[in-house]
């Protein structure tokens, strides 16, 4: 069919003559300077001279790999059920929120905004916000609504507690309407601190609301935190994994329904999430697990002080040993043996990386992600016997330097590691020019510094723009061990049969 | 038929009549909003690929945007760089025109570029920080054009910025640099932005016909193109909504007559390119035009034949912002498309009047956004596709509806007589995707069962 439409996209059209022919008569007006030097100065900018010309540059950030915080306050918002993700700032915030989930996920994202203007910089967005609130109830009808700022309501200082206390009293927000708000100005966090203020706020709120006092250990319950998490397939195989436990748990911020649901033939706003009314009975659980820490650190303290919650939380599981320590804390914590079955599918993945470790095996890396992401890349590529040399973490801190030296220096494969938090996707590129590597395993945004670095990227973490549904298959637990080895070694031999030779192009690897 | 339009836009152009310039609409708190000023103005300046484009402020503007636009380069990359002085806590409460300073200076010794476009942002607004001081300084210190572009988010809609994008390409740039050469067929093209690189098939055409684009503004341009576009003898202006200011203070400063066209479909591309030959006043262009536009009209007719009997009388919901609410209506039309649904959110009450020319009150005109909206008018018309941009994509996909993507993160080019056929290949092949099969029948397990007796 599309033979016959012949369809021809632009990468095509553009190679034909014509254009070809166009480009080069254009050069007259692009090009001041000659070919030659054009070729001098990129090879310039891969020499140890520019690198250190780029690792001095304080000022300005060139390629950052991280978002600002509310992006991450509207993920943990959509974790909940029929819940409205409500931003208070100027009105473009919210569409970039939107889209960039969007592109992500490739699902649609209610989010809605108090769209400040001038006046409201002003006076303060007091108006904005009430308005708002009676606006969105009346159109999408929530049952909860998320409130959070935008760096232009902080740097203006509006006052979200006194706004709110003013929206019920003139009823514009009705009395009994749980309306979690969080401070989220993008000059300072990333998307994972904006995630933790909001999930913490979401906590708070509905365990007041409800009146209760905390019994931790009441229940034999478990709760689970996912964190600000870009793959829904993880929700799904950490409730494939509870389940065979036989435990009885709450999710705390699903945010997997509402990115991911189906075509039904029926658009909703809201598909799913965590039930407003599970988070009080969740203070009575026998413990918490998260499986990320850097993201959730004000909520896991929220749980403990208040709470008096037993929590235990790692780093993304990704690899063998990540999850035997999430097993056994599952264990520990609902009080039942690990499954055999499981045990059966540990031995299994074991010896799919034992098929492939000639492979991977003193594959150099470099990797860049969320800080809790690149603790489990870390330690899922030295069991892989990869060596990660590269380690940028835009948002990173000295906490997780010290975590990731630490898990570095506990294998030989992670003694060339350097790990560099703060630092963006253009010093990278300066690492991998400088010290080249085989791979690169990051987001879609490390796609250029690796394609320049004529490296494969590996994609994984948050966002993927450019790859279609890897969000949906799992990269925690064993199976999402089995997962991300298969996308890795298949990789590298789709690279290997790329550049072999006709006396190396073999049928079986 | 001429479409109504031509005779109200000449006598825009020969100054009987100042087009009346109506505020951008409000956002209303609380609804699902498009993008802010500050992306309207990143969308229209980006462009320009060879300039470098820093964001003054945190990380929130550029962190979720960069990298996201799909206008095309055909040399330079810069403009694909994402720069920004992330501003932290400390710079909010002391200050960060230091560190402005010298991120202009680290962009302009390690990057080089003929200019570098520094974006104010909601927050740098409102801490007052003298960006024009910086810029100026600066220019001055290094000698590259420092262009500041004072559009900050909260000053109003996503239209507002480009409007703003436009009296800084007017204020900085137009008129800075002399072109090489010119020639009595010079035109500018404003508001066109290489999506997919529709600008380079619009080029070709205008070559067959002897005429050329001075000055891109600014899909594809190049920062000194753009400083000599006051040398045109024609603009152009492609999407109307936004820089037709541009073009009415070049009219007013330069004396550049200008006009409003589309190159959607093939009757409004050859009238946008029948405009142009008029106003470069060669009677022998204007034959040119005349046989080239006929030779097409021709051509393409005979190749959208298959599409066409396959296109004929399907229903679509048109859900696009300003000039292309109307332009891409009779490109459909042409393709046997009954539009029965349009968006008018981001249209002038003179696009509103061109809708009205095209279908009347046959269709019914949705003007304020919303996936609800759009679904509703899908299904009370009985629409079989929805054409619109990437937002809306995801929502009619859940309600099972065909889709096609118009606006800017498209792949394909429509514009021009080729973009036309490559619209109808591209509407058949969505239209006749067999997923749609699946949809339209329910799973075995749903059917009703009729049991025999």
């Amino acid at each position: 069919m599309s033979e016959r439409l012949n369809i021809v996209d632009h990468n095509q059209l553009f190679r034909q003559d014509k254009y070809v022919r166009q480009r080069e008569e254009k050069r007259a007006f692009e090009a001041p300077c000659s070919p030659e030097e054009v070729t001098a100065t990129l090879e310039y900018t891969k020499t140890k001279e520019y690198k250190d010309k780029n690792f001095a540059r304080t000022a300005v950030v060139v390629n950052p790999a991280k978002a600002c915080q509310p992006l991450g306050a509207v993920m943990a918002a959509l974790g909940f059920e029929k819940t409205l993700p409500f931003i208070h700032g100027s009105q473009g915030c919210t569409a970039y929120f939107r889209s960039h989930l969007a592109r992500h996920f490739k699902e649609p994202v209610p989010a809605v905004s108090t769209s400040m203007t001038e006046d409201a910089a002003v006076f303060g967005g007091m108006r904005n916000l009430i308005d708002g609130i009676e606006n969105c109830i009346a159109l999408y009808q929530p049952e909860m609504i998320a409130v959070c700022t935008t760096c232009m309501a902080e740097v203006i200082g509006d006052d979200l507690s006194a706004f709110l206390a003013n929206a019920r009293q003139e009823g514009a927000l009705p009395e009994d309407m749980p309306v979690p708000f969080a401070n989220t100005p993008s000059f300072s966090g990333s998307h994972i601190t904006g995630y933790d203020a909001m999930l913490r706020s979401v906590l708070e709120t509905l365990y007041n609301k409800s009146g209760r006092t905390p019994q931790p250990g009441h229940e034999l319950k478990l709760n689970v935190l996912l964190g600000f998490d870009g793959y829904t397939g993880n929700f799904a195989e950490m409730r494939r994994m509870l389940g065979m436990f036989g435990a009885t748990y709450t999710i705390l911020g699903d945010h997997s329904s509402n990115f991911d649901s189906g075509a039904t033939g029926e658009y909703s706003y809201y598909y799913g999430g965590t039930p407003l009314e599970d988070v009080p009975k969740a203070a009575d659980a026998a413990g918490t697990l998260a499986i990320q820490q850097y993201s959730l650190r004000k909520t896991l303290g929220y749980m403990k002080q208040t709470w008096g919650q037993q929590v235990f939380s790692i780093s993304t599981p990704l690899g063998i040993r990540a999850t035997d320590r999430l097993l056994e804390e599952i264990s520990r914590l609902s009080g039942r043996e690990i499954p055999e079955a499981l045990k059966q599918e540990r031995a299994r993945i074991v010896d799919a990386m034992m098929d492939s470790h000639a492979y991977l095996h003193g594959k150099r890396v470099a990797m860049a992600g969320d800080p809790d992401m690149l603790i489990g890349l870390i330690g899922f590529c030295l069991e892989l016997g990869m060596e990660p040399v590269h380690i940028v973490c835009s948002n990173g801190d000295r906490k997780f330097e010290k975590e990731a030296e630490l898990l570095l220096k506990s294998s030989p494969y992670g003694a060339e590691a350097t790990v560099h938090s703060g630092q963006d996707l253009w010093h990278m590129r300066s690492l991998l020019f400088q010290d080249p590597v085989d791979l690169a395993i990051g987001s879609s945004h490390l796609k250029f510094a690796a394609k320049e670095a004529k490296i494969p990227l590996l994609r994984v973490g948050f966002p993927i723009f450019d790859r279609h549904h890897l969000h949906r298959y799992p990269i925690i637990g064993y199976q999402g061990a089995l997962n991300l080895l298969t996308q890795f070694v298949n990789t590298v031999l789709d690279v290997m049969e790329e550049q072999a030779p006709d006396h190396s192009f073999d049928l079986v690897r | 038929m001429e479409p109504a339009v031509s005779n109200g836009r000449l006598e825009v152009s020969c100054g009987k009549k100042i087009p009346k310039s109506t505020p951008c609409p409000r956002p209303v708190p609380g609804e699902a909003s498009g993008g802010c000023s500050f992306d309207g103005a990143q969308i229209t300046l980006i462009p320009i690929a060879d300039a470098a484009h820093l964001v003054h402020g945190p990380i929130a503007c550029l962190g979720n945007s960069w990298e996201s636009r799909g206008s095309l380069s055909s040399g330079p990359e810069l403009s694909a760089y994402g720069f920004t002085t992330d501003l932290g806590e400390q710079d909010i409460i002391f200050g960060s025109e230091q560190k402005l300073h010298e991120s202009i200076r680290y962009i302009v010794s390690r990057f080089a570029p003929p200019a570098v476009f520094v974006y104010t942002t909601c927050v740098t607004a409102l801490t007052g920080e003298d960006i024009e001081g910086v810029c100026k300084a600066e220019s001055e210190q290094l000698g590259t054009p420092i262009i500041p572009v004072n559009s900050p988010g909260f000053v109003g809609s996503k239209n507002l910025g480009t409007r703003l994008a436009g009296d800084v390409l007017f204020q900085h740039i137009i008129g800075s640099t002399e072109p090489e050469q010119t020639t009595s067929h010079d035109i500018n093209l404003i508001g066109e932005y290489n999506i997919a690189g529709e600008m380079w098939h619009i080029e070709r055409l205008m070559q067959q016909a002897g005429m050329s684009i001075l000055s891109r503004i600014t899909g594809d341009g190049r920062f000194r193109e753009v400083g000599w576009a006051h040398r045109a003898k024609a603009n152009m202006v492609v999407c109307s909504r936004a820089l037709l200011g541009l073009a009415v203070q070049m009219e007013r400063k330069y004396g550049i007559p200008y006009f409003e066209g589309s190159f959607y479909g093939a009757k409004e591309t050859s009238y946008s390119l029948r405009q142009m030959a008029y106003l470069t006043g060669d009677r022998d262009v204007e034959r040119r035009v005349d046989k080239l536009a006929a030779r097409e009209e021709m051509r393409l007719s005979l190749e959208l034949e298959p599409y066409r009997k396959q296109l004929k009388g399907k229903r679509a919901v048109l859900y696009t912002g300003g000039v292309k609410s109307w332009s891409v209506i009779t490109a459909l039309q042409e393709l046997g498309i009954k539009v029965v649904g349009v968006g008018t959110n981001k249209s002038t009450a003179e696009d509103v009047s061109r809708i009205a020319d095209r279908i009347g009150d046959d269709a019914e005109y949705i003007p304020e956004g919303g996936a609800r909206q759009i679904l509703k008018t899908v299904r009370s018309r009985k629409a079989d596709m929805v054409i619109a941009g990437g937002r809306n994509m995801y929502m009619a996909l859940k309600e099972q509806i065909p889709f096609v993507d118009i606006n800017q993160e498209r792949h394909k080019a429509y514009a021009g007589y080729d973009g036309l056929l490559s619209l109808a290949k591209q509407l058949v092949h969505t239209l006749q995707h067999p997923v749609w099969e699946l949809t339209a029948k329910l799973a075995p397990w749903e059917e009703e069962t009729e049991f025999a007796d």
